[in-house]
Order: structure tokens, then sequence, then C-alpha cells
């Protein structure tokens, strides 16, 4: 087993698709000499060149505009932003611009924008952020949420090979974890070599009977370590992990709720406006019947990220949270 | 010619006499010309840039065409043919036929909302057009948008979206690929005077210009952004000076003079494709019109230089003129060419009325790539 970094699992993606093709190339702050905030493109202008690993003034609306340009004209550009919460100053140029694109008959614009999302500790409010809600509701974009190593590998190759433009979260917290220090639900070795996890494809971290626990990102390791508590309450839950918002598994959703009949959402984001009233709101629709129990959503209290440690403890969805809620699904 | 234009250029300008600019007085036989941080006056000499015959019927063709277009398209208007609004470029004709008709036919063209003679002078027919206005199945969204925010693949034109200042990064993004790409190309964009306060606007011109990115933008200072007028956009004597600033040569060029477009914006791109990086030009018109078909522009626009600038710098009576005075084609010539874009608007917007519209049930098709 090779068992590397999340983050090098990143960078090996970049890494060989840059070799693979010619037309990718990358664009970001600081990412040439300085090998970006978190060093994912550490060494790469070196060996790539100041051409393809793109050192970009600060201003986000101009270089992601820059690189959708790019994309129209037949490159494939991946643009890192140092943080996810600054991916706002780009907002109109990836949602009125690259997502509509192909809608109004003017082409595919095939690129992926890096974020580097959610809490790490004490990033406070400008550097914490869950960004998929703004870009949910948006027809044209793909939105992926890699929570393994493997994932982030397979995924970002996908994303730099799909003709769409793709948000790729990718989490900070992560990035120095390597597949031993997880659960071993999460312990996915990266192969040598090639290969891609297409969109789309929810994956059961855990089989369950009593109860689903559906969610993505960050919240997988919170997901695991509640259904582990209630496993020794004899309460068997069935964890899955989205890995793709759009699009999304419906198929594997629906069908673990008629199983089991009842559904917890989690995720770090705020609960209000977030994906999982999204989710809700389609098993109300479409299996209302196979209920047992009123849906549940964990998510985080309606306020910006804080940082002082207790404020972004009582902020963040805890495993203690979590598990509270599966109890009272589970008792209903 | 393009030496003895250059060899012409005078002492540099002292900011006090660009102060108390006035357009059109002051372009009405020269131009300025921005390099490093002096400006200099260049005398325009018109037996230089006098074009050939076949040029000459191409170039009034474009013109007399855009006029055409858009005059049967504003009576579409009215007729209730176009839904939605319809935004026009009379009196910038010459600005969009000189400045997109030097690109190749393999170079992009990233227009505005007033450059319907940059979408002709590029190639892209008038049925197209109309169709797109008509928000026809047959146009180039297929009635997904409407008005000018379209584009043309088969010919190279990206669409634009509402945000101003948004096309600016697009159309240096293009610019970058065809420097990865090493082909060769050169990338031809607009703003308007109210675009350039935008941030993308600078965003755009400073990466372009920090990369060198072949690309030639042209500021359209049609003198309204919408209702405002240029005092209350900007504080500096011309937008063209901003060139300094981001390290790029610069023009302010009377952008009623298609001869002198043309001649300054084939020098900018071919700068451009030999590696030279951006230039940015101003090029200076009066809007003759509304904003959009709804806007009572006489509420707020200045009539006594309207009516001036309708009279003295109205770019295809200008080129009429021209044309003549220097014997280039006959007054029947002229005539001809304006009675063929006549007729070829109309039958454009003919046949785009006979296109069925979209299927609603494919309202939601199409999102994304397959």
């Amino acid at each position: 087993m090779s068992l590397i970094t999340y983050r090098e699992a990143l960078s090996a993606a970049l890494w060989e698709e840059m070799e693979r093709d010619e037309r990718v190339f990358l664009v970001g702050e600081d990412i040439g000499l300085g090998g970006g905030a978190f060093y994912i493109t550490k060494g790469f202008q070196q060996h790539f060149g100041r051409d393809r690993v793109v050192d970009a003034p600060l201003s986000e609306a101009g270089f992601t505009g820059a690189a959708i340009g790019a994309a129209l004209a037949g490159m494939r550009p991946v643009v890192e932003y140092q943080f996810a919460d600054f991916v706002t100053e780009a907002f109109k140029m990836i949602v009125d611009f690259a997502a509509g694109n192909h809608y109004r008959r003017m082409g595919p614009v095939p690129i992926v924008l890096r974020l580097p999302s959610a809490a790490l500790v004490s990033g406070g409010p400008y550097h914490s952020v869950n960004p998929e809600s703004w870009f949910f509701g948006t027809p044209g974009l793909k939105i992926v949420a890699p929570a393994t190593a493997y994932d982030a590998k397979g995924m970002l190759k996908q994303a730099i090979r799909d003709d769409n433009p793709v948000i790729f979260m990718e989490y900070k917290k992560f990035y120095n974890y390597r597949p031993a220090d997880l659960p071993p639900q999460l312990q996915i070795d990266v192969p040598e070599g090639d290969y891609t996890v297409p969109f789309g494809q929810a994956r059961t971290l855990r089989e369950g009977e009593d109860l689903t626990l559906l969610t993505f990102g960050t919240s997988v390791l919170e997901a695991l370590e509640a259904a582990q508590v209630l496993e020794r309450e004899g309460v068997s839950a069935e964890v899955i992990d989205l890995r793709t918002l759009v699009p999304m598994d419906k198929e594997a959703i629906l069908r673990s709720v008629k199983k089991t009949g009842k559904l917890l959402i989690l995720h770090e984001a705020r609960k209000r406006g977030g994906v999982g009233g999204e989710i809700a709101a389609l098993i109300a629709e479409e299996v209302f019947e196979h209920l047992d129990a009123p849906i549940r959503r964990v998510g985080a209290p309606d306020c910006p990220v804080p940082l002082s440690p207790p404020l972004e403890k009582a902020y963040l969805p805890g495993t203690a949270q979590v598990v509270g809620a599966l109890r009272e699904l589970a008792a209903f | 010619m393009r030496a003895k234009i250059q060899n012409a250029a005078s002492e540099p300008v002292r900011s006090e006499e660009l102060a108390g600019l006035d357009f059109f007085r002051d372009l009405a036989d020269r131009y300025l010309s921005i390099e490093g941080l002096e400006a200099r006056w260049v005398p325009i000499q018109r037996e230089d840039l006098r074009p050939g015959k076949p040029d000459a019927l191409r170039l009034h063709h474009l013109l007399s065409l855009t006029r055409a277009v858009e005059e049967t398209l504003d009576s579409a208007f009215r007729s209730g043919h176009v839904p939605g609004t319809a935004f026009f470029s009379r009196g910038n004709e010459a600005a969009g036929v000189g400045s997109a008709s030097c690109l190749r036919e393999e170079e992009w063209l990233v227009p505005m909302h007033r450059n319907c003679g940059a979408h002709l002078a590029k190639g892209h027919p008038p049925v197209s057009i109309m169709a797109h206005f008509f928000g026809r199945a047959g146009g180039p969204s297929e009635g997904r948008d409407g008005n000018f925010h379209m584009g043309y693949r088969p010919k190279k034109i990206t669409q634009l979206i509402s945000h101003i200042g948004t096309m600016v990064p697009i159309a240096a993004g293009i610019a970058w690929a065809a420097k990865l790409q090493r082909n060769g190309q050169a990338v031809l964009t607009y703003i308007g005077d109210g675009g350039t306060s935008s941030g993308d606007f600078h965003e755009a011109m400073n990466f372009a210009a920090v990369r060198k990115f072949p690309l030639a933008v042209v500021i359209d200072n049609n003198q309204y952004a919408y209702k405002t007028p240029l005092s209350d956009q900007y504080a500096c004597p011309a937008l063209a000076l901003r060139a300094s600033g981001y390290g790029v040569p610069g023009f302010l060029i009377d952008g009623t003079d298609v001869l002198l477009v043309r001649e300054v914006v084939s020098r900018a791109l071919e700068r451009a494709r030999r590696g030279g990086g951006p230039t940015l030009i101003e090029s200076v018109t009066m809007r003759l019109g509304g904003h959009s078909v709804y806007d009572r522009f006489t509420d707020y626009v200045d009539m006594e230089k309207f009516k001036l600038w309708q009279e003295k710098r109205d770019p295809i009576k200008r080129f009429d003129q021209y044309l003549i005075e220097y014997e280039v084609l006959t007054p029947e010539e002229i005539a001809a060419s304006h009675a063929r874009a006549r007729r070829e608007a109309e039958e454009a917007r003919d046949t785009a009325l006979k296109l069925p519209f979209p299927d609603p049930a494919k309202v939601a098709e199409g999102v994304f790539a397959e």
C-alpha cells in the first residue's frame, strides 16, 4: 500500500495530468516558486515552467476570467484559490459566465476551480468557509467533495478531463492525513498510476439497517465516529459519503432511505440554505411513504465561522451533536 | 504609410493641455499616442489612409450593413418581434467595423453589446443576428438569450454577459491561450467608457500586461455610460492615459473615422502577434441614440453636442464623403452599396422571422456538456 496523504494525492493528480495533457496549466496566487499557500504545487514551476504554473496577480476575477477565456480557446486550466473564501471575488465569472456558456449554446468551459475549503484551526470567518451552497443553486457547475486521498486524486483527474466547469472542494483539514490516520473505512489505498473516480457515485462507508447517515466532506469523520458509538448502543447506522454534490447520486440516497426508513443529513456548512435542505426535500417528495421518522439535519448554526477556539468548537458540528441526533432518530 | 505617420509625431503633450481636452475639436485631425510616460499628438494625413477600391467597397458595405441591420431590428422591435430589449451602435459603426476587420479569420473577437459592426466584420451573418434578437431556434443561442448577448462560434466570436467589465478578463484569457499555443494569433475586445470603472477591466489589463498576452482592448468611449456623463465616471483627462499605468502603449483616437480606427488597431494587433503584448485604444464616438430602445435619452443628453456629432461625425456620412473626395468610389457606387445593405438586412429579417421558436420541452436541456 502506498497510503499517501491527501495533499500528495492532489499534487500527484495535477502532476500526472500536466504530463499527460499539455493543454493543462495551473494558475493561482503564489503557486509558482512558492508552491502555493498549502504547497500543493511545490516544485511544479521548476519542472513545468513559468508558462504552465502561473503566479497570478492578486486579482481573482481577472485570473479566473482569463482562465475561463483560455478554456474557451482550447486549454484545460486549473485555478487555485488560496482559500475557498476568496472565490467570492470571482463569483460572477464562474456563475454568470462559465456556468451558463454551454446552455447558451456557446460551448463548454472545461475548467477546474480548486477551493481549499472548510475550517482549519482558528481560521476565522474568512478562511473557513464551506462554499458548496454558494454554487449549489447554479445550473452548469459540477461540485465535488472528496473526503479521501483516493477520491482526491481520482476526482481531480476526472475534473480536469471533464468538459464542464468543476467546483473542486478540497479540505485543508485533510491535507496532512494519511489513510492510516483515519478510521478503517477511510483507509483506501491510492493506487500507483492513472485512475479516475467518476462523478455522481456515492460511497457506502458502512452498511446499516436502522438509519441512514448521509454526509460528505470533512463531516465523514464525525459521521463514522458517531456510527461507532451508536453501534455499541445496538443501533446500526448506514453511513454514506456523497462524494459528488452535482451530479448527486439520487439512487444511492433513495435506496438507503427505503431500506432504513430514517435519515440524518450531516454537513459542516450552515444548516440554513445548505445542501441538506435540498436532500430532505428530495426524500419528502419521492419516498415519503418509506419514512419512519422526521428527517433530521445537523449542520452549523446560523452565524459566520468564529475564530476563538471555544466559539469555533461550538460552531462546528461535532461527534457528540451527531450522536445526540442519531439517538433521537433511533428512538423515534 | 505607417512610418510616415509615426515620424510626424510632435513634442510631448503637457498635462495642462490635456486637462481641457475637447474630443470633437482636439481629435479632428490628429490622435494621441502614449508610450511610457509620454503622450504625443500625431497628425493624420488622410491621403495616407486611402484604401484600394476592393477594400473600400468591403468597408463601406460593412458600415452600411451595420446601420441597416440595426435600423431593421429597431423597426422589428417596434413591431413586437424582439423580446426583451435592444442596444444599438449608431455612431459607433466605424469603430466596430474598422477594428474587427483587422482580425484574421482564425482569430477571436470578444465583442460588447454595442459592436454590431464588429460582428458583421468578423463574418456573423445578419440572419443569425436577427434570429437571435427574435428569440428563434436558429439563432446562435437557440433562444437562450437575446439582444447583443450573443457570440458566433463558427467565426470565433464569443458571447457576453450583462456584467460590464467581465469580458475583458475572458478576452485576456483567450489571448493567454494563444500565447500558450504559440499560434501567433491576437485577440480583440471592447469595453465602454463606463466599463473601465470596473475592477475586472483593471485586473485583466494588469494581468495581460504582466504576461504580455496578445490583446488589443478598444475602449468604445461613446460619452455616456447609460445615463451617467463622463465627468461622473472618471477623473483623468482621457482613459487612454491609463495605458501608462499598465505599462502598455495607448492611443486616443476619433472612432468615427473608419480608416483611422483600422490603422491604429491593425498596428496594435500586429504588435500583439509579434509578442509585444497588449495595447489600449480609446476610440471616441457619440452614442447617437439611447442606451437601449427604452431609454428617453433626450432627458439627459446635451442635445447641442449630440447634434454637432450627428452632423459632423456620423461615421457613415464621413466615409461616404471621404470616398467621394478622394475619388475612391463614385456617388453611384456608394448609393448602390447602401441599397444592397438595406436589401440584405431586410431579407435577413424576413428569413429569420420564418424560423421556428425553440421547443419548450427542451427548456432544461444542454446545461452540461456530455
